[in-house]
């Protein structure tokens, strides 16, 4: 059996063009689904347009929901490097934003720096929790991994957001509950007026940078690689391959908590009572139609971001926003099965398709 | 014991379908999205022909609809059955709350649909169904030699291909069985429970089905206990908020986080040595 890489993504050779394939494939599905329930498609997409990029405050929409995307994505990016699908972006999220708003609470230098380090900390720690339990106990990372979800997702949002942390007077009423608010020190700062475009925009994309440099330009990036390829050619050649996976675990959890940051410190301001990011699941999205890629994942958090800032917009033309989400769930099945695409892209080439190669 | 009785049937019957997919081979990550179509199109179907039964034969119909989809990627296709399970949650997910609008104009939830009868204990034929349905299954998968062929292709299907069972065959129908069963478990909650559908189910019960087919160790009758005990404890934890006052402790989250401990723990510790089937989420190829 190949490696998960080869086995998700071994007939799209090139992620990139994988990606923008997919995208617009799926665009192309929702446009002709909005056409065919009798309403007006091109006024819906204009008006998406304009809510994604017409001027500053759309464009920061954007950049604000692409930057988060980008660091779910990314998070999920990493583990597939060493070979592992990490479903748990979402738990480590959780975990990674409250305990930046917990951090951010307090009075001390630096706060905003310490906050996004609790968070990375925090997202961490949840993650290599999966690794631990995959390298020494033999567990499946895909089960530990949608187990944690629930565990921290019931956790803090049943129990630490609601009681331990509440903030004092936020009693019975939902829509007030939450921690307390961060300090304005920890807020990530918003550089252009009328926008809400903030500093973690510039993060993502420098961390995007950076996990780009690591993963393929340095000797630690080509184990983990090596370890995603195959891990008992990887352990032969003096790889220890455990730590590898624990060590590109924790980093997939440090990428998502800081998303899980992000959406505290650059937005929020606190960890609100009713708090459904579902960002982490998006994560996923990301990475496999970004082929598991960093500038794949960056295409689609783009794309995905603006369709979110757009989505609002649709309501005047009476479509719902969950129309983004839908316009992501097709572009994942899309590339959920790359043999649909091979045929096509080996016609663009203007060659004749591969036969492909067997699994067994 | 009533609560009991009202909370297990979804998860009994989405844990089935599991338990049938994954002893096929199949990996099914997409209850959670199969159980939504079902619950929507349950509440939908009841809403148009007035019949509640129509509605869960719709329901039904709706997740094995999406559980075709699976199968097509996954066993056609040959993607990788994780992934394929996720896009059907990530697509279940906008469509249904789409669809939700687009046919009720709410996003929120539907309108009353009609509900299926009960007894006079309160509980509707499915919460009985829900308790017969684990020994038929066990009784089949056991002892019948249809049951030994979906082992068998979940086991080593190489080996089932040479006896001239035709494994991706197989596969498919035992797929298309399980989103019959989820989607019979998310019509239990919308027209079976609420009488209505609401936009957040199946609210995370398609993965703890999930955890009740790994912590019943991949068995129905492991499954269906697995299921009653995480229905247990809700009951028990409504209960507790109901009659203590313990809603100021805010222990519900605790609560509802237990059977997902519990199922890892059991993992992690390799209690009862639960064993996933050997070539579950391997796919399947007849000419490699």
């Amino acid at each position: 059996m190949p490696d998960l890489r080869a086995r998700i993504f071994a007939p799209a050779k090139d992620p990139l063009w994988g990606a923008a394939l997919a995208l617009l494939a799926s665009l192309a599905l929702s446009f002709a689904a909005i056409a065919l329930s009798g309403r007006d498609a091109p006024a819906g997409f204009a008006d998406l347009a304009a809510g994604a990029f017409d001027g500053r405050g759309p464009l920061g929409e954007t950049a604000v929901k692409t930057a988060v995307l980008l660091l779910a994505g990314l998070s999920v990016a990493v583990a597939f490097a060493v070979g592992l699908f990490n479903i748990g972006a979402e738990g480590q999220l959780i975990w990674g934003a409250l305990a930046a708003a917990l951090v951010g609470r307090s009075q001390v230098p630096f706060v905003l720096l310490w906050s996004l380090l609790a968070a990375a900390a925090a997202g961490s720690l949840w993650a290599l929790l999966a690794g631990w339990l995959k390298v020494r106990r033999g567990v499946h990372e895909v089960i530990s991994t949608i187990l944690l979800n629930w565990v921290a997702i019931h956790l803090v949002h049943g129990w630490l957001v609601a009681g331990p942390f509440a903030a004092p007077g936020s009693g019975a009423e939902v829509s007030v509950a939450g921690t307390a608010r961060v300090v304005p020190a920890a807020w990530l700062p918003r550089p252009i007026a009328g926008s809400r475009l903030d500093a973690g925009f510039f993060l993502a994309l420098a961390i995007a940078v950076a996990v780009w440099l690591f993963t393929t330009r340095t000797v630690r990036g080509f184990e983990w690689r090596a370890v995603g390829a195959g891990r008992e050619a990887a352990e032969a050649s003096g790889i220890p391959a455990g730590r590898r996976i624990c060590e590109a675990m924790a980093l997939s959890g440090a990428l998502a908590g800081l998303a899980g940051a992000l959406l505290i410190l650059g937005t929020e301001h606190r960890y609100p009572g009713v708090f459904r990011t579902g960002y982490g699941f998006d994560g996923i999205a990301v990475a496999l139609v970004g082929g598991g890629g960093v500038w794949g994942s960056a295409l689609a958090a783009f794309v995905f971001g603006a369709l979110r800032a757009g989505a609002t917009r649709l309501q005047l033309v009476g479509i719902h926003p969950s129309f983004a989400e839908l316009t992501q769930g097709l572009a994942v099945l899309l590339v959920a099965a790359p043999r649909i695409f091979q045929p096509l892209l080996a016609r663009l080439r203007g060659r004749s398709a591969p036969i492909p190669a067997g699994d067994a | 014991m009533n609560l009991i009785l009202d909370f297990a049937p979804p998860l009994v019957f989405a844990a089935l379908g599991g338990v049938l997919s994954e002893r096929a081979g199949v990996v099914n990550i997409g209850l959670e999205g199969m159980m939504r179509f079902g619950a929507f199109a349950a509440a939908a179907g009841a809403i148009f022909t007035g019949s509640p039964w129509l509605g869960l034969a719709c329901g039904a119909l709706a997740g094995a609809g999406a559980a075709a989809v699976h199968a097509l990627l996954s066993l056609r296709f040959r993607a990788d059955q994780v992934v394929s399970g996720i896009a059907l949650n990530l697509v279940a997910l906008g469509l249904v709350t789409y669809l939700l609008q687009a046919m009720f104009g709410s996003p929120g939830v539907s309108p009353e649909a009609p509900a299926l009868p009960r007894d006079r204990f309160g509980h509707s034929a499915l919460a009985y169904a829900a308790l017969l349905a684990p020994l038929l299954f066990h009784v089949w998968l056991r002892w019948t030699p249809s049951g030994l062929r979906v082992r068998a292709v979940g086991e080593h299907p190489r080996a089932a291909a040479t006896l001239g069972v035709r494994v991706l065959p197989l596969r498919a129908l035992c797929v298309l069985g399980s989103g019959v069963l989820a989607g019979v478990g998310g019509a239990t909650l919308s027209v079976g429970l609420l009488g209505q559908f609401d936009s957040r189910m199946p609210a995370g019960q398609g993965f703890m089905a999930l955890a009740a087919v790994v912590f019943g160790g991949w068995t129905p009758l492991g499954a269906a206990a697995a299921a009653f005990f995480f229905a247990a404890g809700d009951a028990l934890q409504r209960q507790l908020s109901f009659s203590l006052h313990a809603a100021d402790l805010r222990l519900e989250g605790i609560f509802l986080a237990l059977p997902y401990a519990l199922t890892l723990a059991v993992l992690a510790l390799g209690i009862g040595r639960a064993r996933a089937p050997a070539a579950d989420g391997v796919p399947y190829d007849p000419e490699g």
